[in-house]
């Protein structure tokens, strides 16, 4: 899955463009973005968001980029590191980087080493709160051998390597603008944070947080010809409808990121004419995660959703595939996400080669088989239509985030869950709180202080690796932590976690596929959680814009230096 | 009569003052509020008509149709002879100095933004072409000769007590020297103790300046004290209007009658042998009048023609003017003559 | 009154520093996590470390002194130090926003340009046209204009910004192209051109706020009006012989101001606090919208602090109100 080639894309984006008469810097003109929530800030590490990253990602770069298949692509690197080259060692503790050779800041300094480890102090120091601090976990020592060279030192086996300095999350910023901004003085570097100094096809001019930023194409930019278009304005704010029509309406607008509009909006902005819905599918997905253990009001705090107290009715498998064969998947996708969602019945949904094709039954709803199995399991259909066990009834307490979408598939999940004898209490909680990892507060995800809830989660980069882990048994969150682990559903499973400690052994990249399938249906046909929807990213382009190539596992405008204005 | 110098100064026929009653979304008018409804009578120069009824009876309306503050349903107004009852309100504004308004509430009649100079000032400025100075001795003249002290000229009017910001009101409608002032209860509002001053200070300005007057009032004493003559009026009509004494001594209208009954009469003898009249009932709505005579519910002596037939103005004895049935048989022979046209010859002398 | 007016000023020395308390405790304990935002890829350990960086570690009274200082003390130095260019602030230190990492207090300066101009544009422009027509309906009170009036005022009162808003966008961005549905805060206006540009895009926000303001100016206006057109006063004014325009505009309107002037006044405070919806709308990055997206990022010192701003240009309007009052009618003595 590595491309062992450094390819720019160059050629690539070459054979893209048409007879363009002046392929040369700056011959596009100008360009308008629009992002409707703007960005905050130059600096990816301050933020952790995906705006702040898609926009500093035009400017600061990584060693290496995925390109939209999900591949490794060389950027900063003159070639992607392997155990073949001699990049990555034989041990799997230790990957090297090499720099392009002449390499330059925009300000036309020299880019070395020195850079790369003072990025990784920069990120990792404890008192800079840096957002992609988990991207250098289980370093040792970042060391610069020479000037071009850099080489990361694991503390432990790291059979996939390409994290640190790999991907938008990861970018290079330069050691003589940030020297006196480490640990706690990071925010007080304004003009840093705000105009980083960096390697890529644009430089900030002018940046107004949460408005609008000036850019303009890099003079130091290292392939000559480009980017094409000279200076970029890139508008913030407003509404996602708004960006929208900006770009398929009015045409004021080239490109708009992050359109999450409902279906039928997205067809009548399209009836505009003047755009071009771009969607691609990453490694997002919305699901219904299902609670193992007991979150009764009725057990002392600190005993609530821990696995001290197994959940009395969805601990039975039986009860859980009955929950996931009665969900009408396809109804819903096209209920709430039209084209921009995929039904899907996997935990890991992307990329194309880790997805388990094993899995596709539960697209189907089936609520014979759902009743057949909750009668086998003893729940007997009751005088109301809702099923009672032993004097209790089956009745799920369901929550999520407060959001239309959300709202309407819970509404949906209810009255199919109904029907195969199953009462669901609804309960929606504020994005802010649900989301918040306030350890005091009872209506977190993670406390899970209910029997199922629904969210989307994803996981950076092309590797599941981390994501899989999460599930491990010891990783839920529970008081001991503060509450803190992403093992939501507080799943325990022994041959589970032995696949998973060999997947975090191999370094063969087929036989790590086959273990990521073979986990992945295991937690599935386990009805661990119910995966629903595929959430894909959309964007949208202005018609006259050419050589926009939608990437979900990178920044989206990683290529930007070969986008165009299409004449006509 | 031979007086032929004494042509009323004021001549009203037929005036009626109807508001209209709209509901609805588009406001169509379903009805009138029949505030004063053919009413006509004259005033003397420098004669005080005092008008009397209970309220809501349309005094005010009267009062106020009179100068044209309204735009009236019916009817003719002649001041000094010139008709006005149809004139446009601009064609009005140059006729304003010779005819002004007491109002009964100081307070609200008086801007609360302007200064007892600018007040009384106003009119100066919209009616001559006077300079700063001459317009400033006529302010303070005025002051004088109602009795407020000049240092007070630049004062707001909730700075007075009652009396004093009457005082201004009056002064304010001296300001272009009238010769007609309507005074809408101008004590009504006043402490007893003060309300024997203003009224003397009327009738004081009234001998200088020979001011006539139409005073309206509920204050049966007080209209005997300064009136000449008296006009009773009952839900929106004239019912009586007689002379003072004669009206005092002898209501010949049921409605007059029990309205006297209820004064404490000055003299004690008397009072004993006039017994009260207690009316029963509610007024009619001035928007649905009843058939017939308007008084028909209430009178003591309602007989059934009353219900049928509206009667008549008629002049039942010398300047004696009565709207009633019970005195069809004594009507004068001269009828039809409008009230008020024939006065005492002495009648001057009567008021002072 | 000036007496008055200086211990008003006194008793609003305490006032804004229990709004101060009031906004930061309420702001603080709110539930609410500044790293809710972030994406779930970024591990609850890294969370945590945000969390400190951001000075969530200290103690709430201490946090509270703190900002406190720099709100009244270095933020205001700061600003006369950018305005003057005198070297006054020592360095002292700034409140900082948790989503830019930077001083609160220049994207507030950034902000209140646009603000000023939309959203002050659309007042001055409502109350110019709401005067007018209030006066007019009320003096001829259920003619076809006040029944259209009220019709309008109506419908601009009930229906909202983001309804008209869009209305206008679809007709005049979308259908007609004469104007840009998206507004441009980089315009600066140097020429004719760039005016006209300026102009242009300004006109579809200001319209929805100058409709809606309008509204609820001009009801107000017309019900002083008419309160004021049956008082004795005004029949004094006619009696007196004068002009009808002047009877109307002297003494009917003066004394009719009184009560819409405080009104207004009142009203300017949501000016600053900018117009949210209309801001979202067409993307005028004013500060209402630097609110709004504090509030949803849990960006708490930016909403502290444009509340308090909020509090305190309400509490200074109420006492100019109050101060205006007194000197538009001299009934009302202050001592
Ligand atoms: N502007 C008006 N519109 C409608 N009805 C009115 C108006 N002014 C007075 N009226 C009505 O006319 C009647 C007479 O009122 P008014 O002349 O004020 O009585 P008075 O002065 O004798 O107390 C009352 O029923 C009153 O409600
Ligand atoms: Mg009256």
């Amino acid at each position: 899955m590595i491309r062992k080639t450094s390819l720019m894309g160059t050629a690539a984006a070459l054979a893209l463009l048409p007879a363009m008469a002046m392929a040369e810097r700056g011959s596009s003109g100008h360009m308008n973005i629009i992002y409707w929530q703007a960005v905050s800030t130059m600096n990816p590490f301050l933020s952790g968001g995906t705006k702040e990253m898609n926009a500093a990602s035009i400017v600061l770069e990584p060693m290496a980029r995925y390109d939209e298949t999900g591949e490794l692509v060389a950027w900063l690197a003159e070639e992607i590191p392997t155990i073949d080259n001699g990049g990555v060692s034989e041990d799997l503790l230790s990957i090297t980087w090499t720099l392009r050779e002449g390499l330059v800041w925009s300000d036309g300094t020299p880019v070395t080493s020195a850079d790369a480890v003072f990025t990784y102090e920069y990120c990792t120091h404890p008192e800079g709160g840096c957002s992609y601090r988990d991207r250098f976990a289980n370093i040792d020592s970042v060391e610069a051998l020479d000037e071009r060279t850099v080489k990361v030192n694991f503390s432990d086996i790291t059979p996939f390597p390409y994290l640190p300095f790999v991907g938008a999350g990861s970018p290079m910023i330069q050691q003589a603008q940030f020297a006196d901004c480490l640990g706690a003085r990071a925010p007080e570097c304004t003009d840093a944070n705000f105009a980083p100094i960096g390697t890529g096809p644009y430089r900030v001019v002018d940046f107004r947080p949460n408005d609008v930023i000036q850019f303009e194409a890099n003079p130091n930019y290292r392939d000559p010809d480009r980017p094409f278009f000279q200076t970029i304005t890139w508008a913030g704010g407003g509404d996602a409808t708004g960006a929208a029509r900006a770009v398929f309406q009015t045409g004021e607008m080239d490109y708009a990121w992050n359109l999450q509009l409902a279906p039928e909006v997205i067809e009548q902005m399209e009836a505009g004419g003047m755009g071009e819905l771009l969607v691609d599918f990453g490694p997002l997905m919305e699901r219904i995660e299902i609670n193992f253990t007991d979150p009764s009001p009725d057990l002392p705090e600190g005993e609530r959703s821990t696995r001290m107290h197994p959940h009395p009715i969805l601990s039975d498998i039986r009860v859980r595939e009955a929950l996931s064969l009665a969900i009408d998947r396809e109804l819903l996708t096209e209920i709430g996400y039209g084209p921009t969602g995929k039904p899907t019945c996997n935990f890991i949904v992307a990329p194309p080669a880790m997805a388990s094709p094993n899995n596709d039954a539960c697209l189907t709803p089936d609520k014979d088989r759902a009743n057949a199995l909750l009668d086998e399991a003893g729940w007997e259909m009751g005088p109301d239509g809702i099923r009672v066990k032993d004097g209790q009834r089956l009745e799920l307490l369901f929550q999520t985030s407060t959001n239309a979408v959300r709202q309407d598939f819970q509404a949906l999940v209810q009255q199919d869950w109904r029907e195969i004898g199953v009462d669901t209490r609804l309960r929606n909680i504020n994005a802010g709180v649900f989301f918040g990892s306030d350890p005091g507060s009872p209506d977190t995800y993670l406390k899970f202080y209910a029997d199922v809830q629904m969210y989307a989660s994803l996981f950076e980069g092309t590797d599941p690796t981390a994501h899989l882990e999460q599930r491990r048994c010891g990783r839920e969150p529970k008081p001991d932590t503060q509450w803190q682990g992403q093992n939501i559903n507080r799943y325990c499973n022994e041959e589970y976690d032995a696949l998973w400690l060999e997947l975090s052994r191999e370094a063969d990249p087929d036989r790590r596929q086959e273990l990521v399938i073979a986990l992945n249906d295991m937690f599935v046909q386990d009805y661990a959680h119910l995966p629903l929807v595929a959430r894909g990213r959309v964007s949208a382009k202005a018609n006259s814009l050419g050589g926009v190539i939608l990437n979900v596992w990178d920044s989206e405008h990683w290529q930007i230096h070969d986008w165009y204005r299409i004449e006509n | 009569m031979a007086d032929g110098a004494r042509e009323p100064l004021v001549q009203v026929r037929g005036l009626k003052m109807h508001f209209p009653i709209t509901s609805g979304l588009l406001r169509r008018q379903v009805g009138a509020v029949k505030a004063v409804d053919d009413v006509s009578f004259d005033i003397l120069p420098r004669e005080t008509l005092g008008m009397v009824g209970e309220s809501g009876c349309g005094k005010s309306t009267t009062g106020r149709a009179v100068l044209r503050l309204y735009d009236i349903t019916a009817g003719s107004i002649r001041i000094e002879g010139a008709e006005i009852g149809s004139l446009s309100q601009t064609a009005l504004r140059r006729l304003r100095p010779k005819m002004q308004m007491v109002f009964q509430d100081p307070q609200a009649s008086l801007n609360p933004r302007m200064t007892v100079a600018a007040i009384i000032g106003e009119p100066l400025d919209e009616h001559t072409r006077w300079g700063r100075r001459e317009r400033l001795d006529r302010i303070y003249e005025l002051m004088d000769a109602v009795g407020l002290n000049r240092n007070f000229a630049n004062r707001y009017p909730h700075e007075f007590s009652g009396g004093q910001r009457q005082r201004i009101g009056i002064a304010r409608a001296l300001a272009l020297n009238p010769a007609f002032i309507v005074c809408d209860e101008p004590i009504a509002a006043l402490d007893v103790s003060i309300q024997a001053q203003v009224v003397n200070l009327l009738e004081e300005l009234q001998e200088r300046f020979g001011l006539t007057y139409l005073f309206i009032s509920h204050d049966l004493s007080m209209v005997r004290h300064i009136a000449t003559r008296v006009a009773v009026m009952y839900l929106g009509k004239i019912v009586e209007l007689a002379p003072r004494e004669a009206l005092y001594a002898d209501p010949l209208h049921p409605y007059s009658q029990a309205l006297l009954s209820a004064v404490p009469d000055p003299d004690p003898s008397l009072a004993e042998k006039v017994e009260r009249i207690i009316l029963t009932g509610d007024v009619p709505s001035p928007s649905s009048p009843p058939q017939g005579c308007n008084f028909c519910t209430r009178c003591p002596q309602v007989m059934p023609v009353c219900r049928e037939i509206e009667p008549e103005t008629r002049e039942v004895s010398h300047g004696r003017f009565v709207a009633c049935h019970l005195h069809d048989a004594t009507h004068d022979p001269t009828g039809g003559r409008t009230p008020g046209t024939r006065q005492e010859p002495n009648q001057q002398g009567v008021t002072r | 009154m000036f007496t008055y007016t200086l211990r008003r000023l006194a008793f609003a020395v305490p006032t804004v520093l229990i709004i101060s308390l009031i906004v930061f405790l309420l702001l603080d304990l709110a539930p609410g996590d500044p790293t809710a935002d972030l994406p779930l890829t970024i591990p609850v350990e890294v969370r945590e470390q945000i969390r400190m960086a951001l000075g969530l570690g200290e103690p709430v009274h201490i946090r509270y002194l703190k900002w406190l200082e720099m709100m009244l003390v270095n933020e205001p130095l700061h600003a006369l130090a950018n305005m003057t260019g005198w070297d006054v602030t020592r360095d002292a230190p700034r409140i900082l926003s948790w989503q830019t990492r930077s001083p609160v207090g220049d994207i507030i300066a950034q902000r209140i340009p646009q603000t000023l101009w939309v959203v002050g544009l659309g007042y001055i422009f409502g109350v110019l046209i709401a005067l007018p027509i209030g006066i007019i309906s009320a003096y001829r009170q259920y003619s076809w204009f006040d029944q259209v009036g009220t019709f309008v005022s109506m419908v601009g009162f009930s229906v909202p910004t983001f309804f008209t808003g869009v209305v206008l966008i679809l007709v005049f961005s979308v259908w007609l192209g004469w104007f840009p549905s998206m507004y441009d805060t980089t315009l600066e206006v140097r020429d004719w051109d760039s005016f006209v540009r300026q102009v242009k895009q300004i006109i579809l926000p200001v319209s929805v706020l100058a409709l809606f303001n309008a509204s609820q100016i001009s009801r107000f206006m017309r019900a002083s009006m008419l309160d004021n057109l049956n008082q004795d006063y005004v029949r004094t004014a006619r009696a007196k012989g004068l002009k009808e325009q002047t009877v109307v505009l002297t003494h009917v309107l003066r004394n009719s101001m009184i009560p819409v002037v405080t009104v207004i006044a009142l009203g300017i405070p949501a000016v600053f606090s900018g117009a949210i919806i209309t801001e979202q709308i067409f993307r005028v990055n004013g500060l209402g919208h630097a609110l709004i997206g504090a509030i949803y990022a849990n960006d708490i010192p930016m909403v502290q602090t444009i509340t308090f701003i909020f509090a305190v240009l309400i509490v200074l309007f109420n006492l100019i109100a109050d101060v205006l009052y007194g000197l538009l009618d001299p009934r009302i003595r202050y001592d």
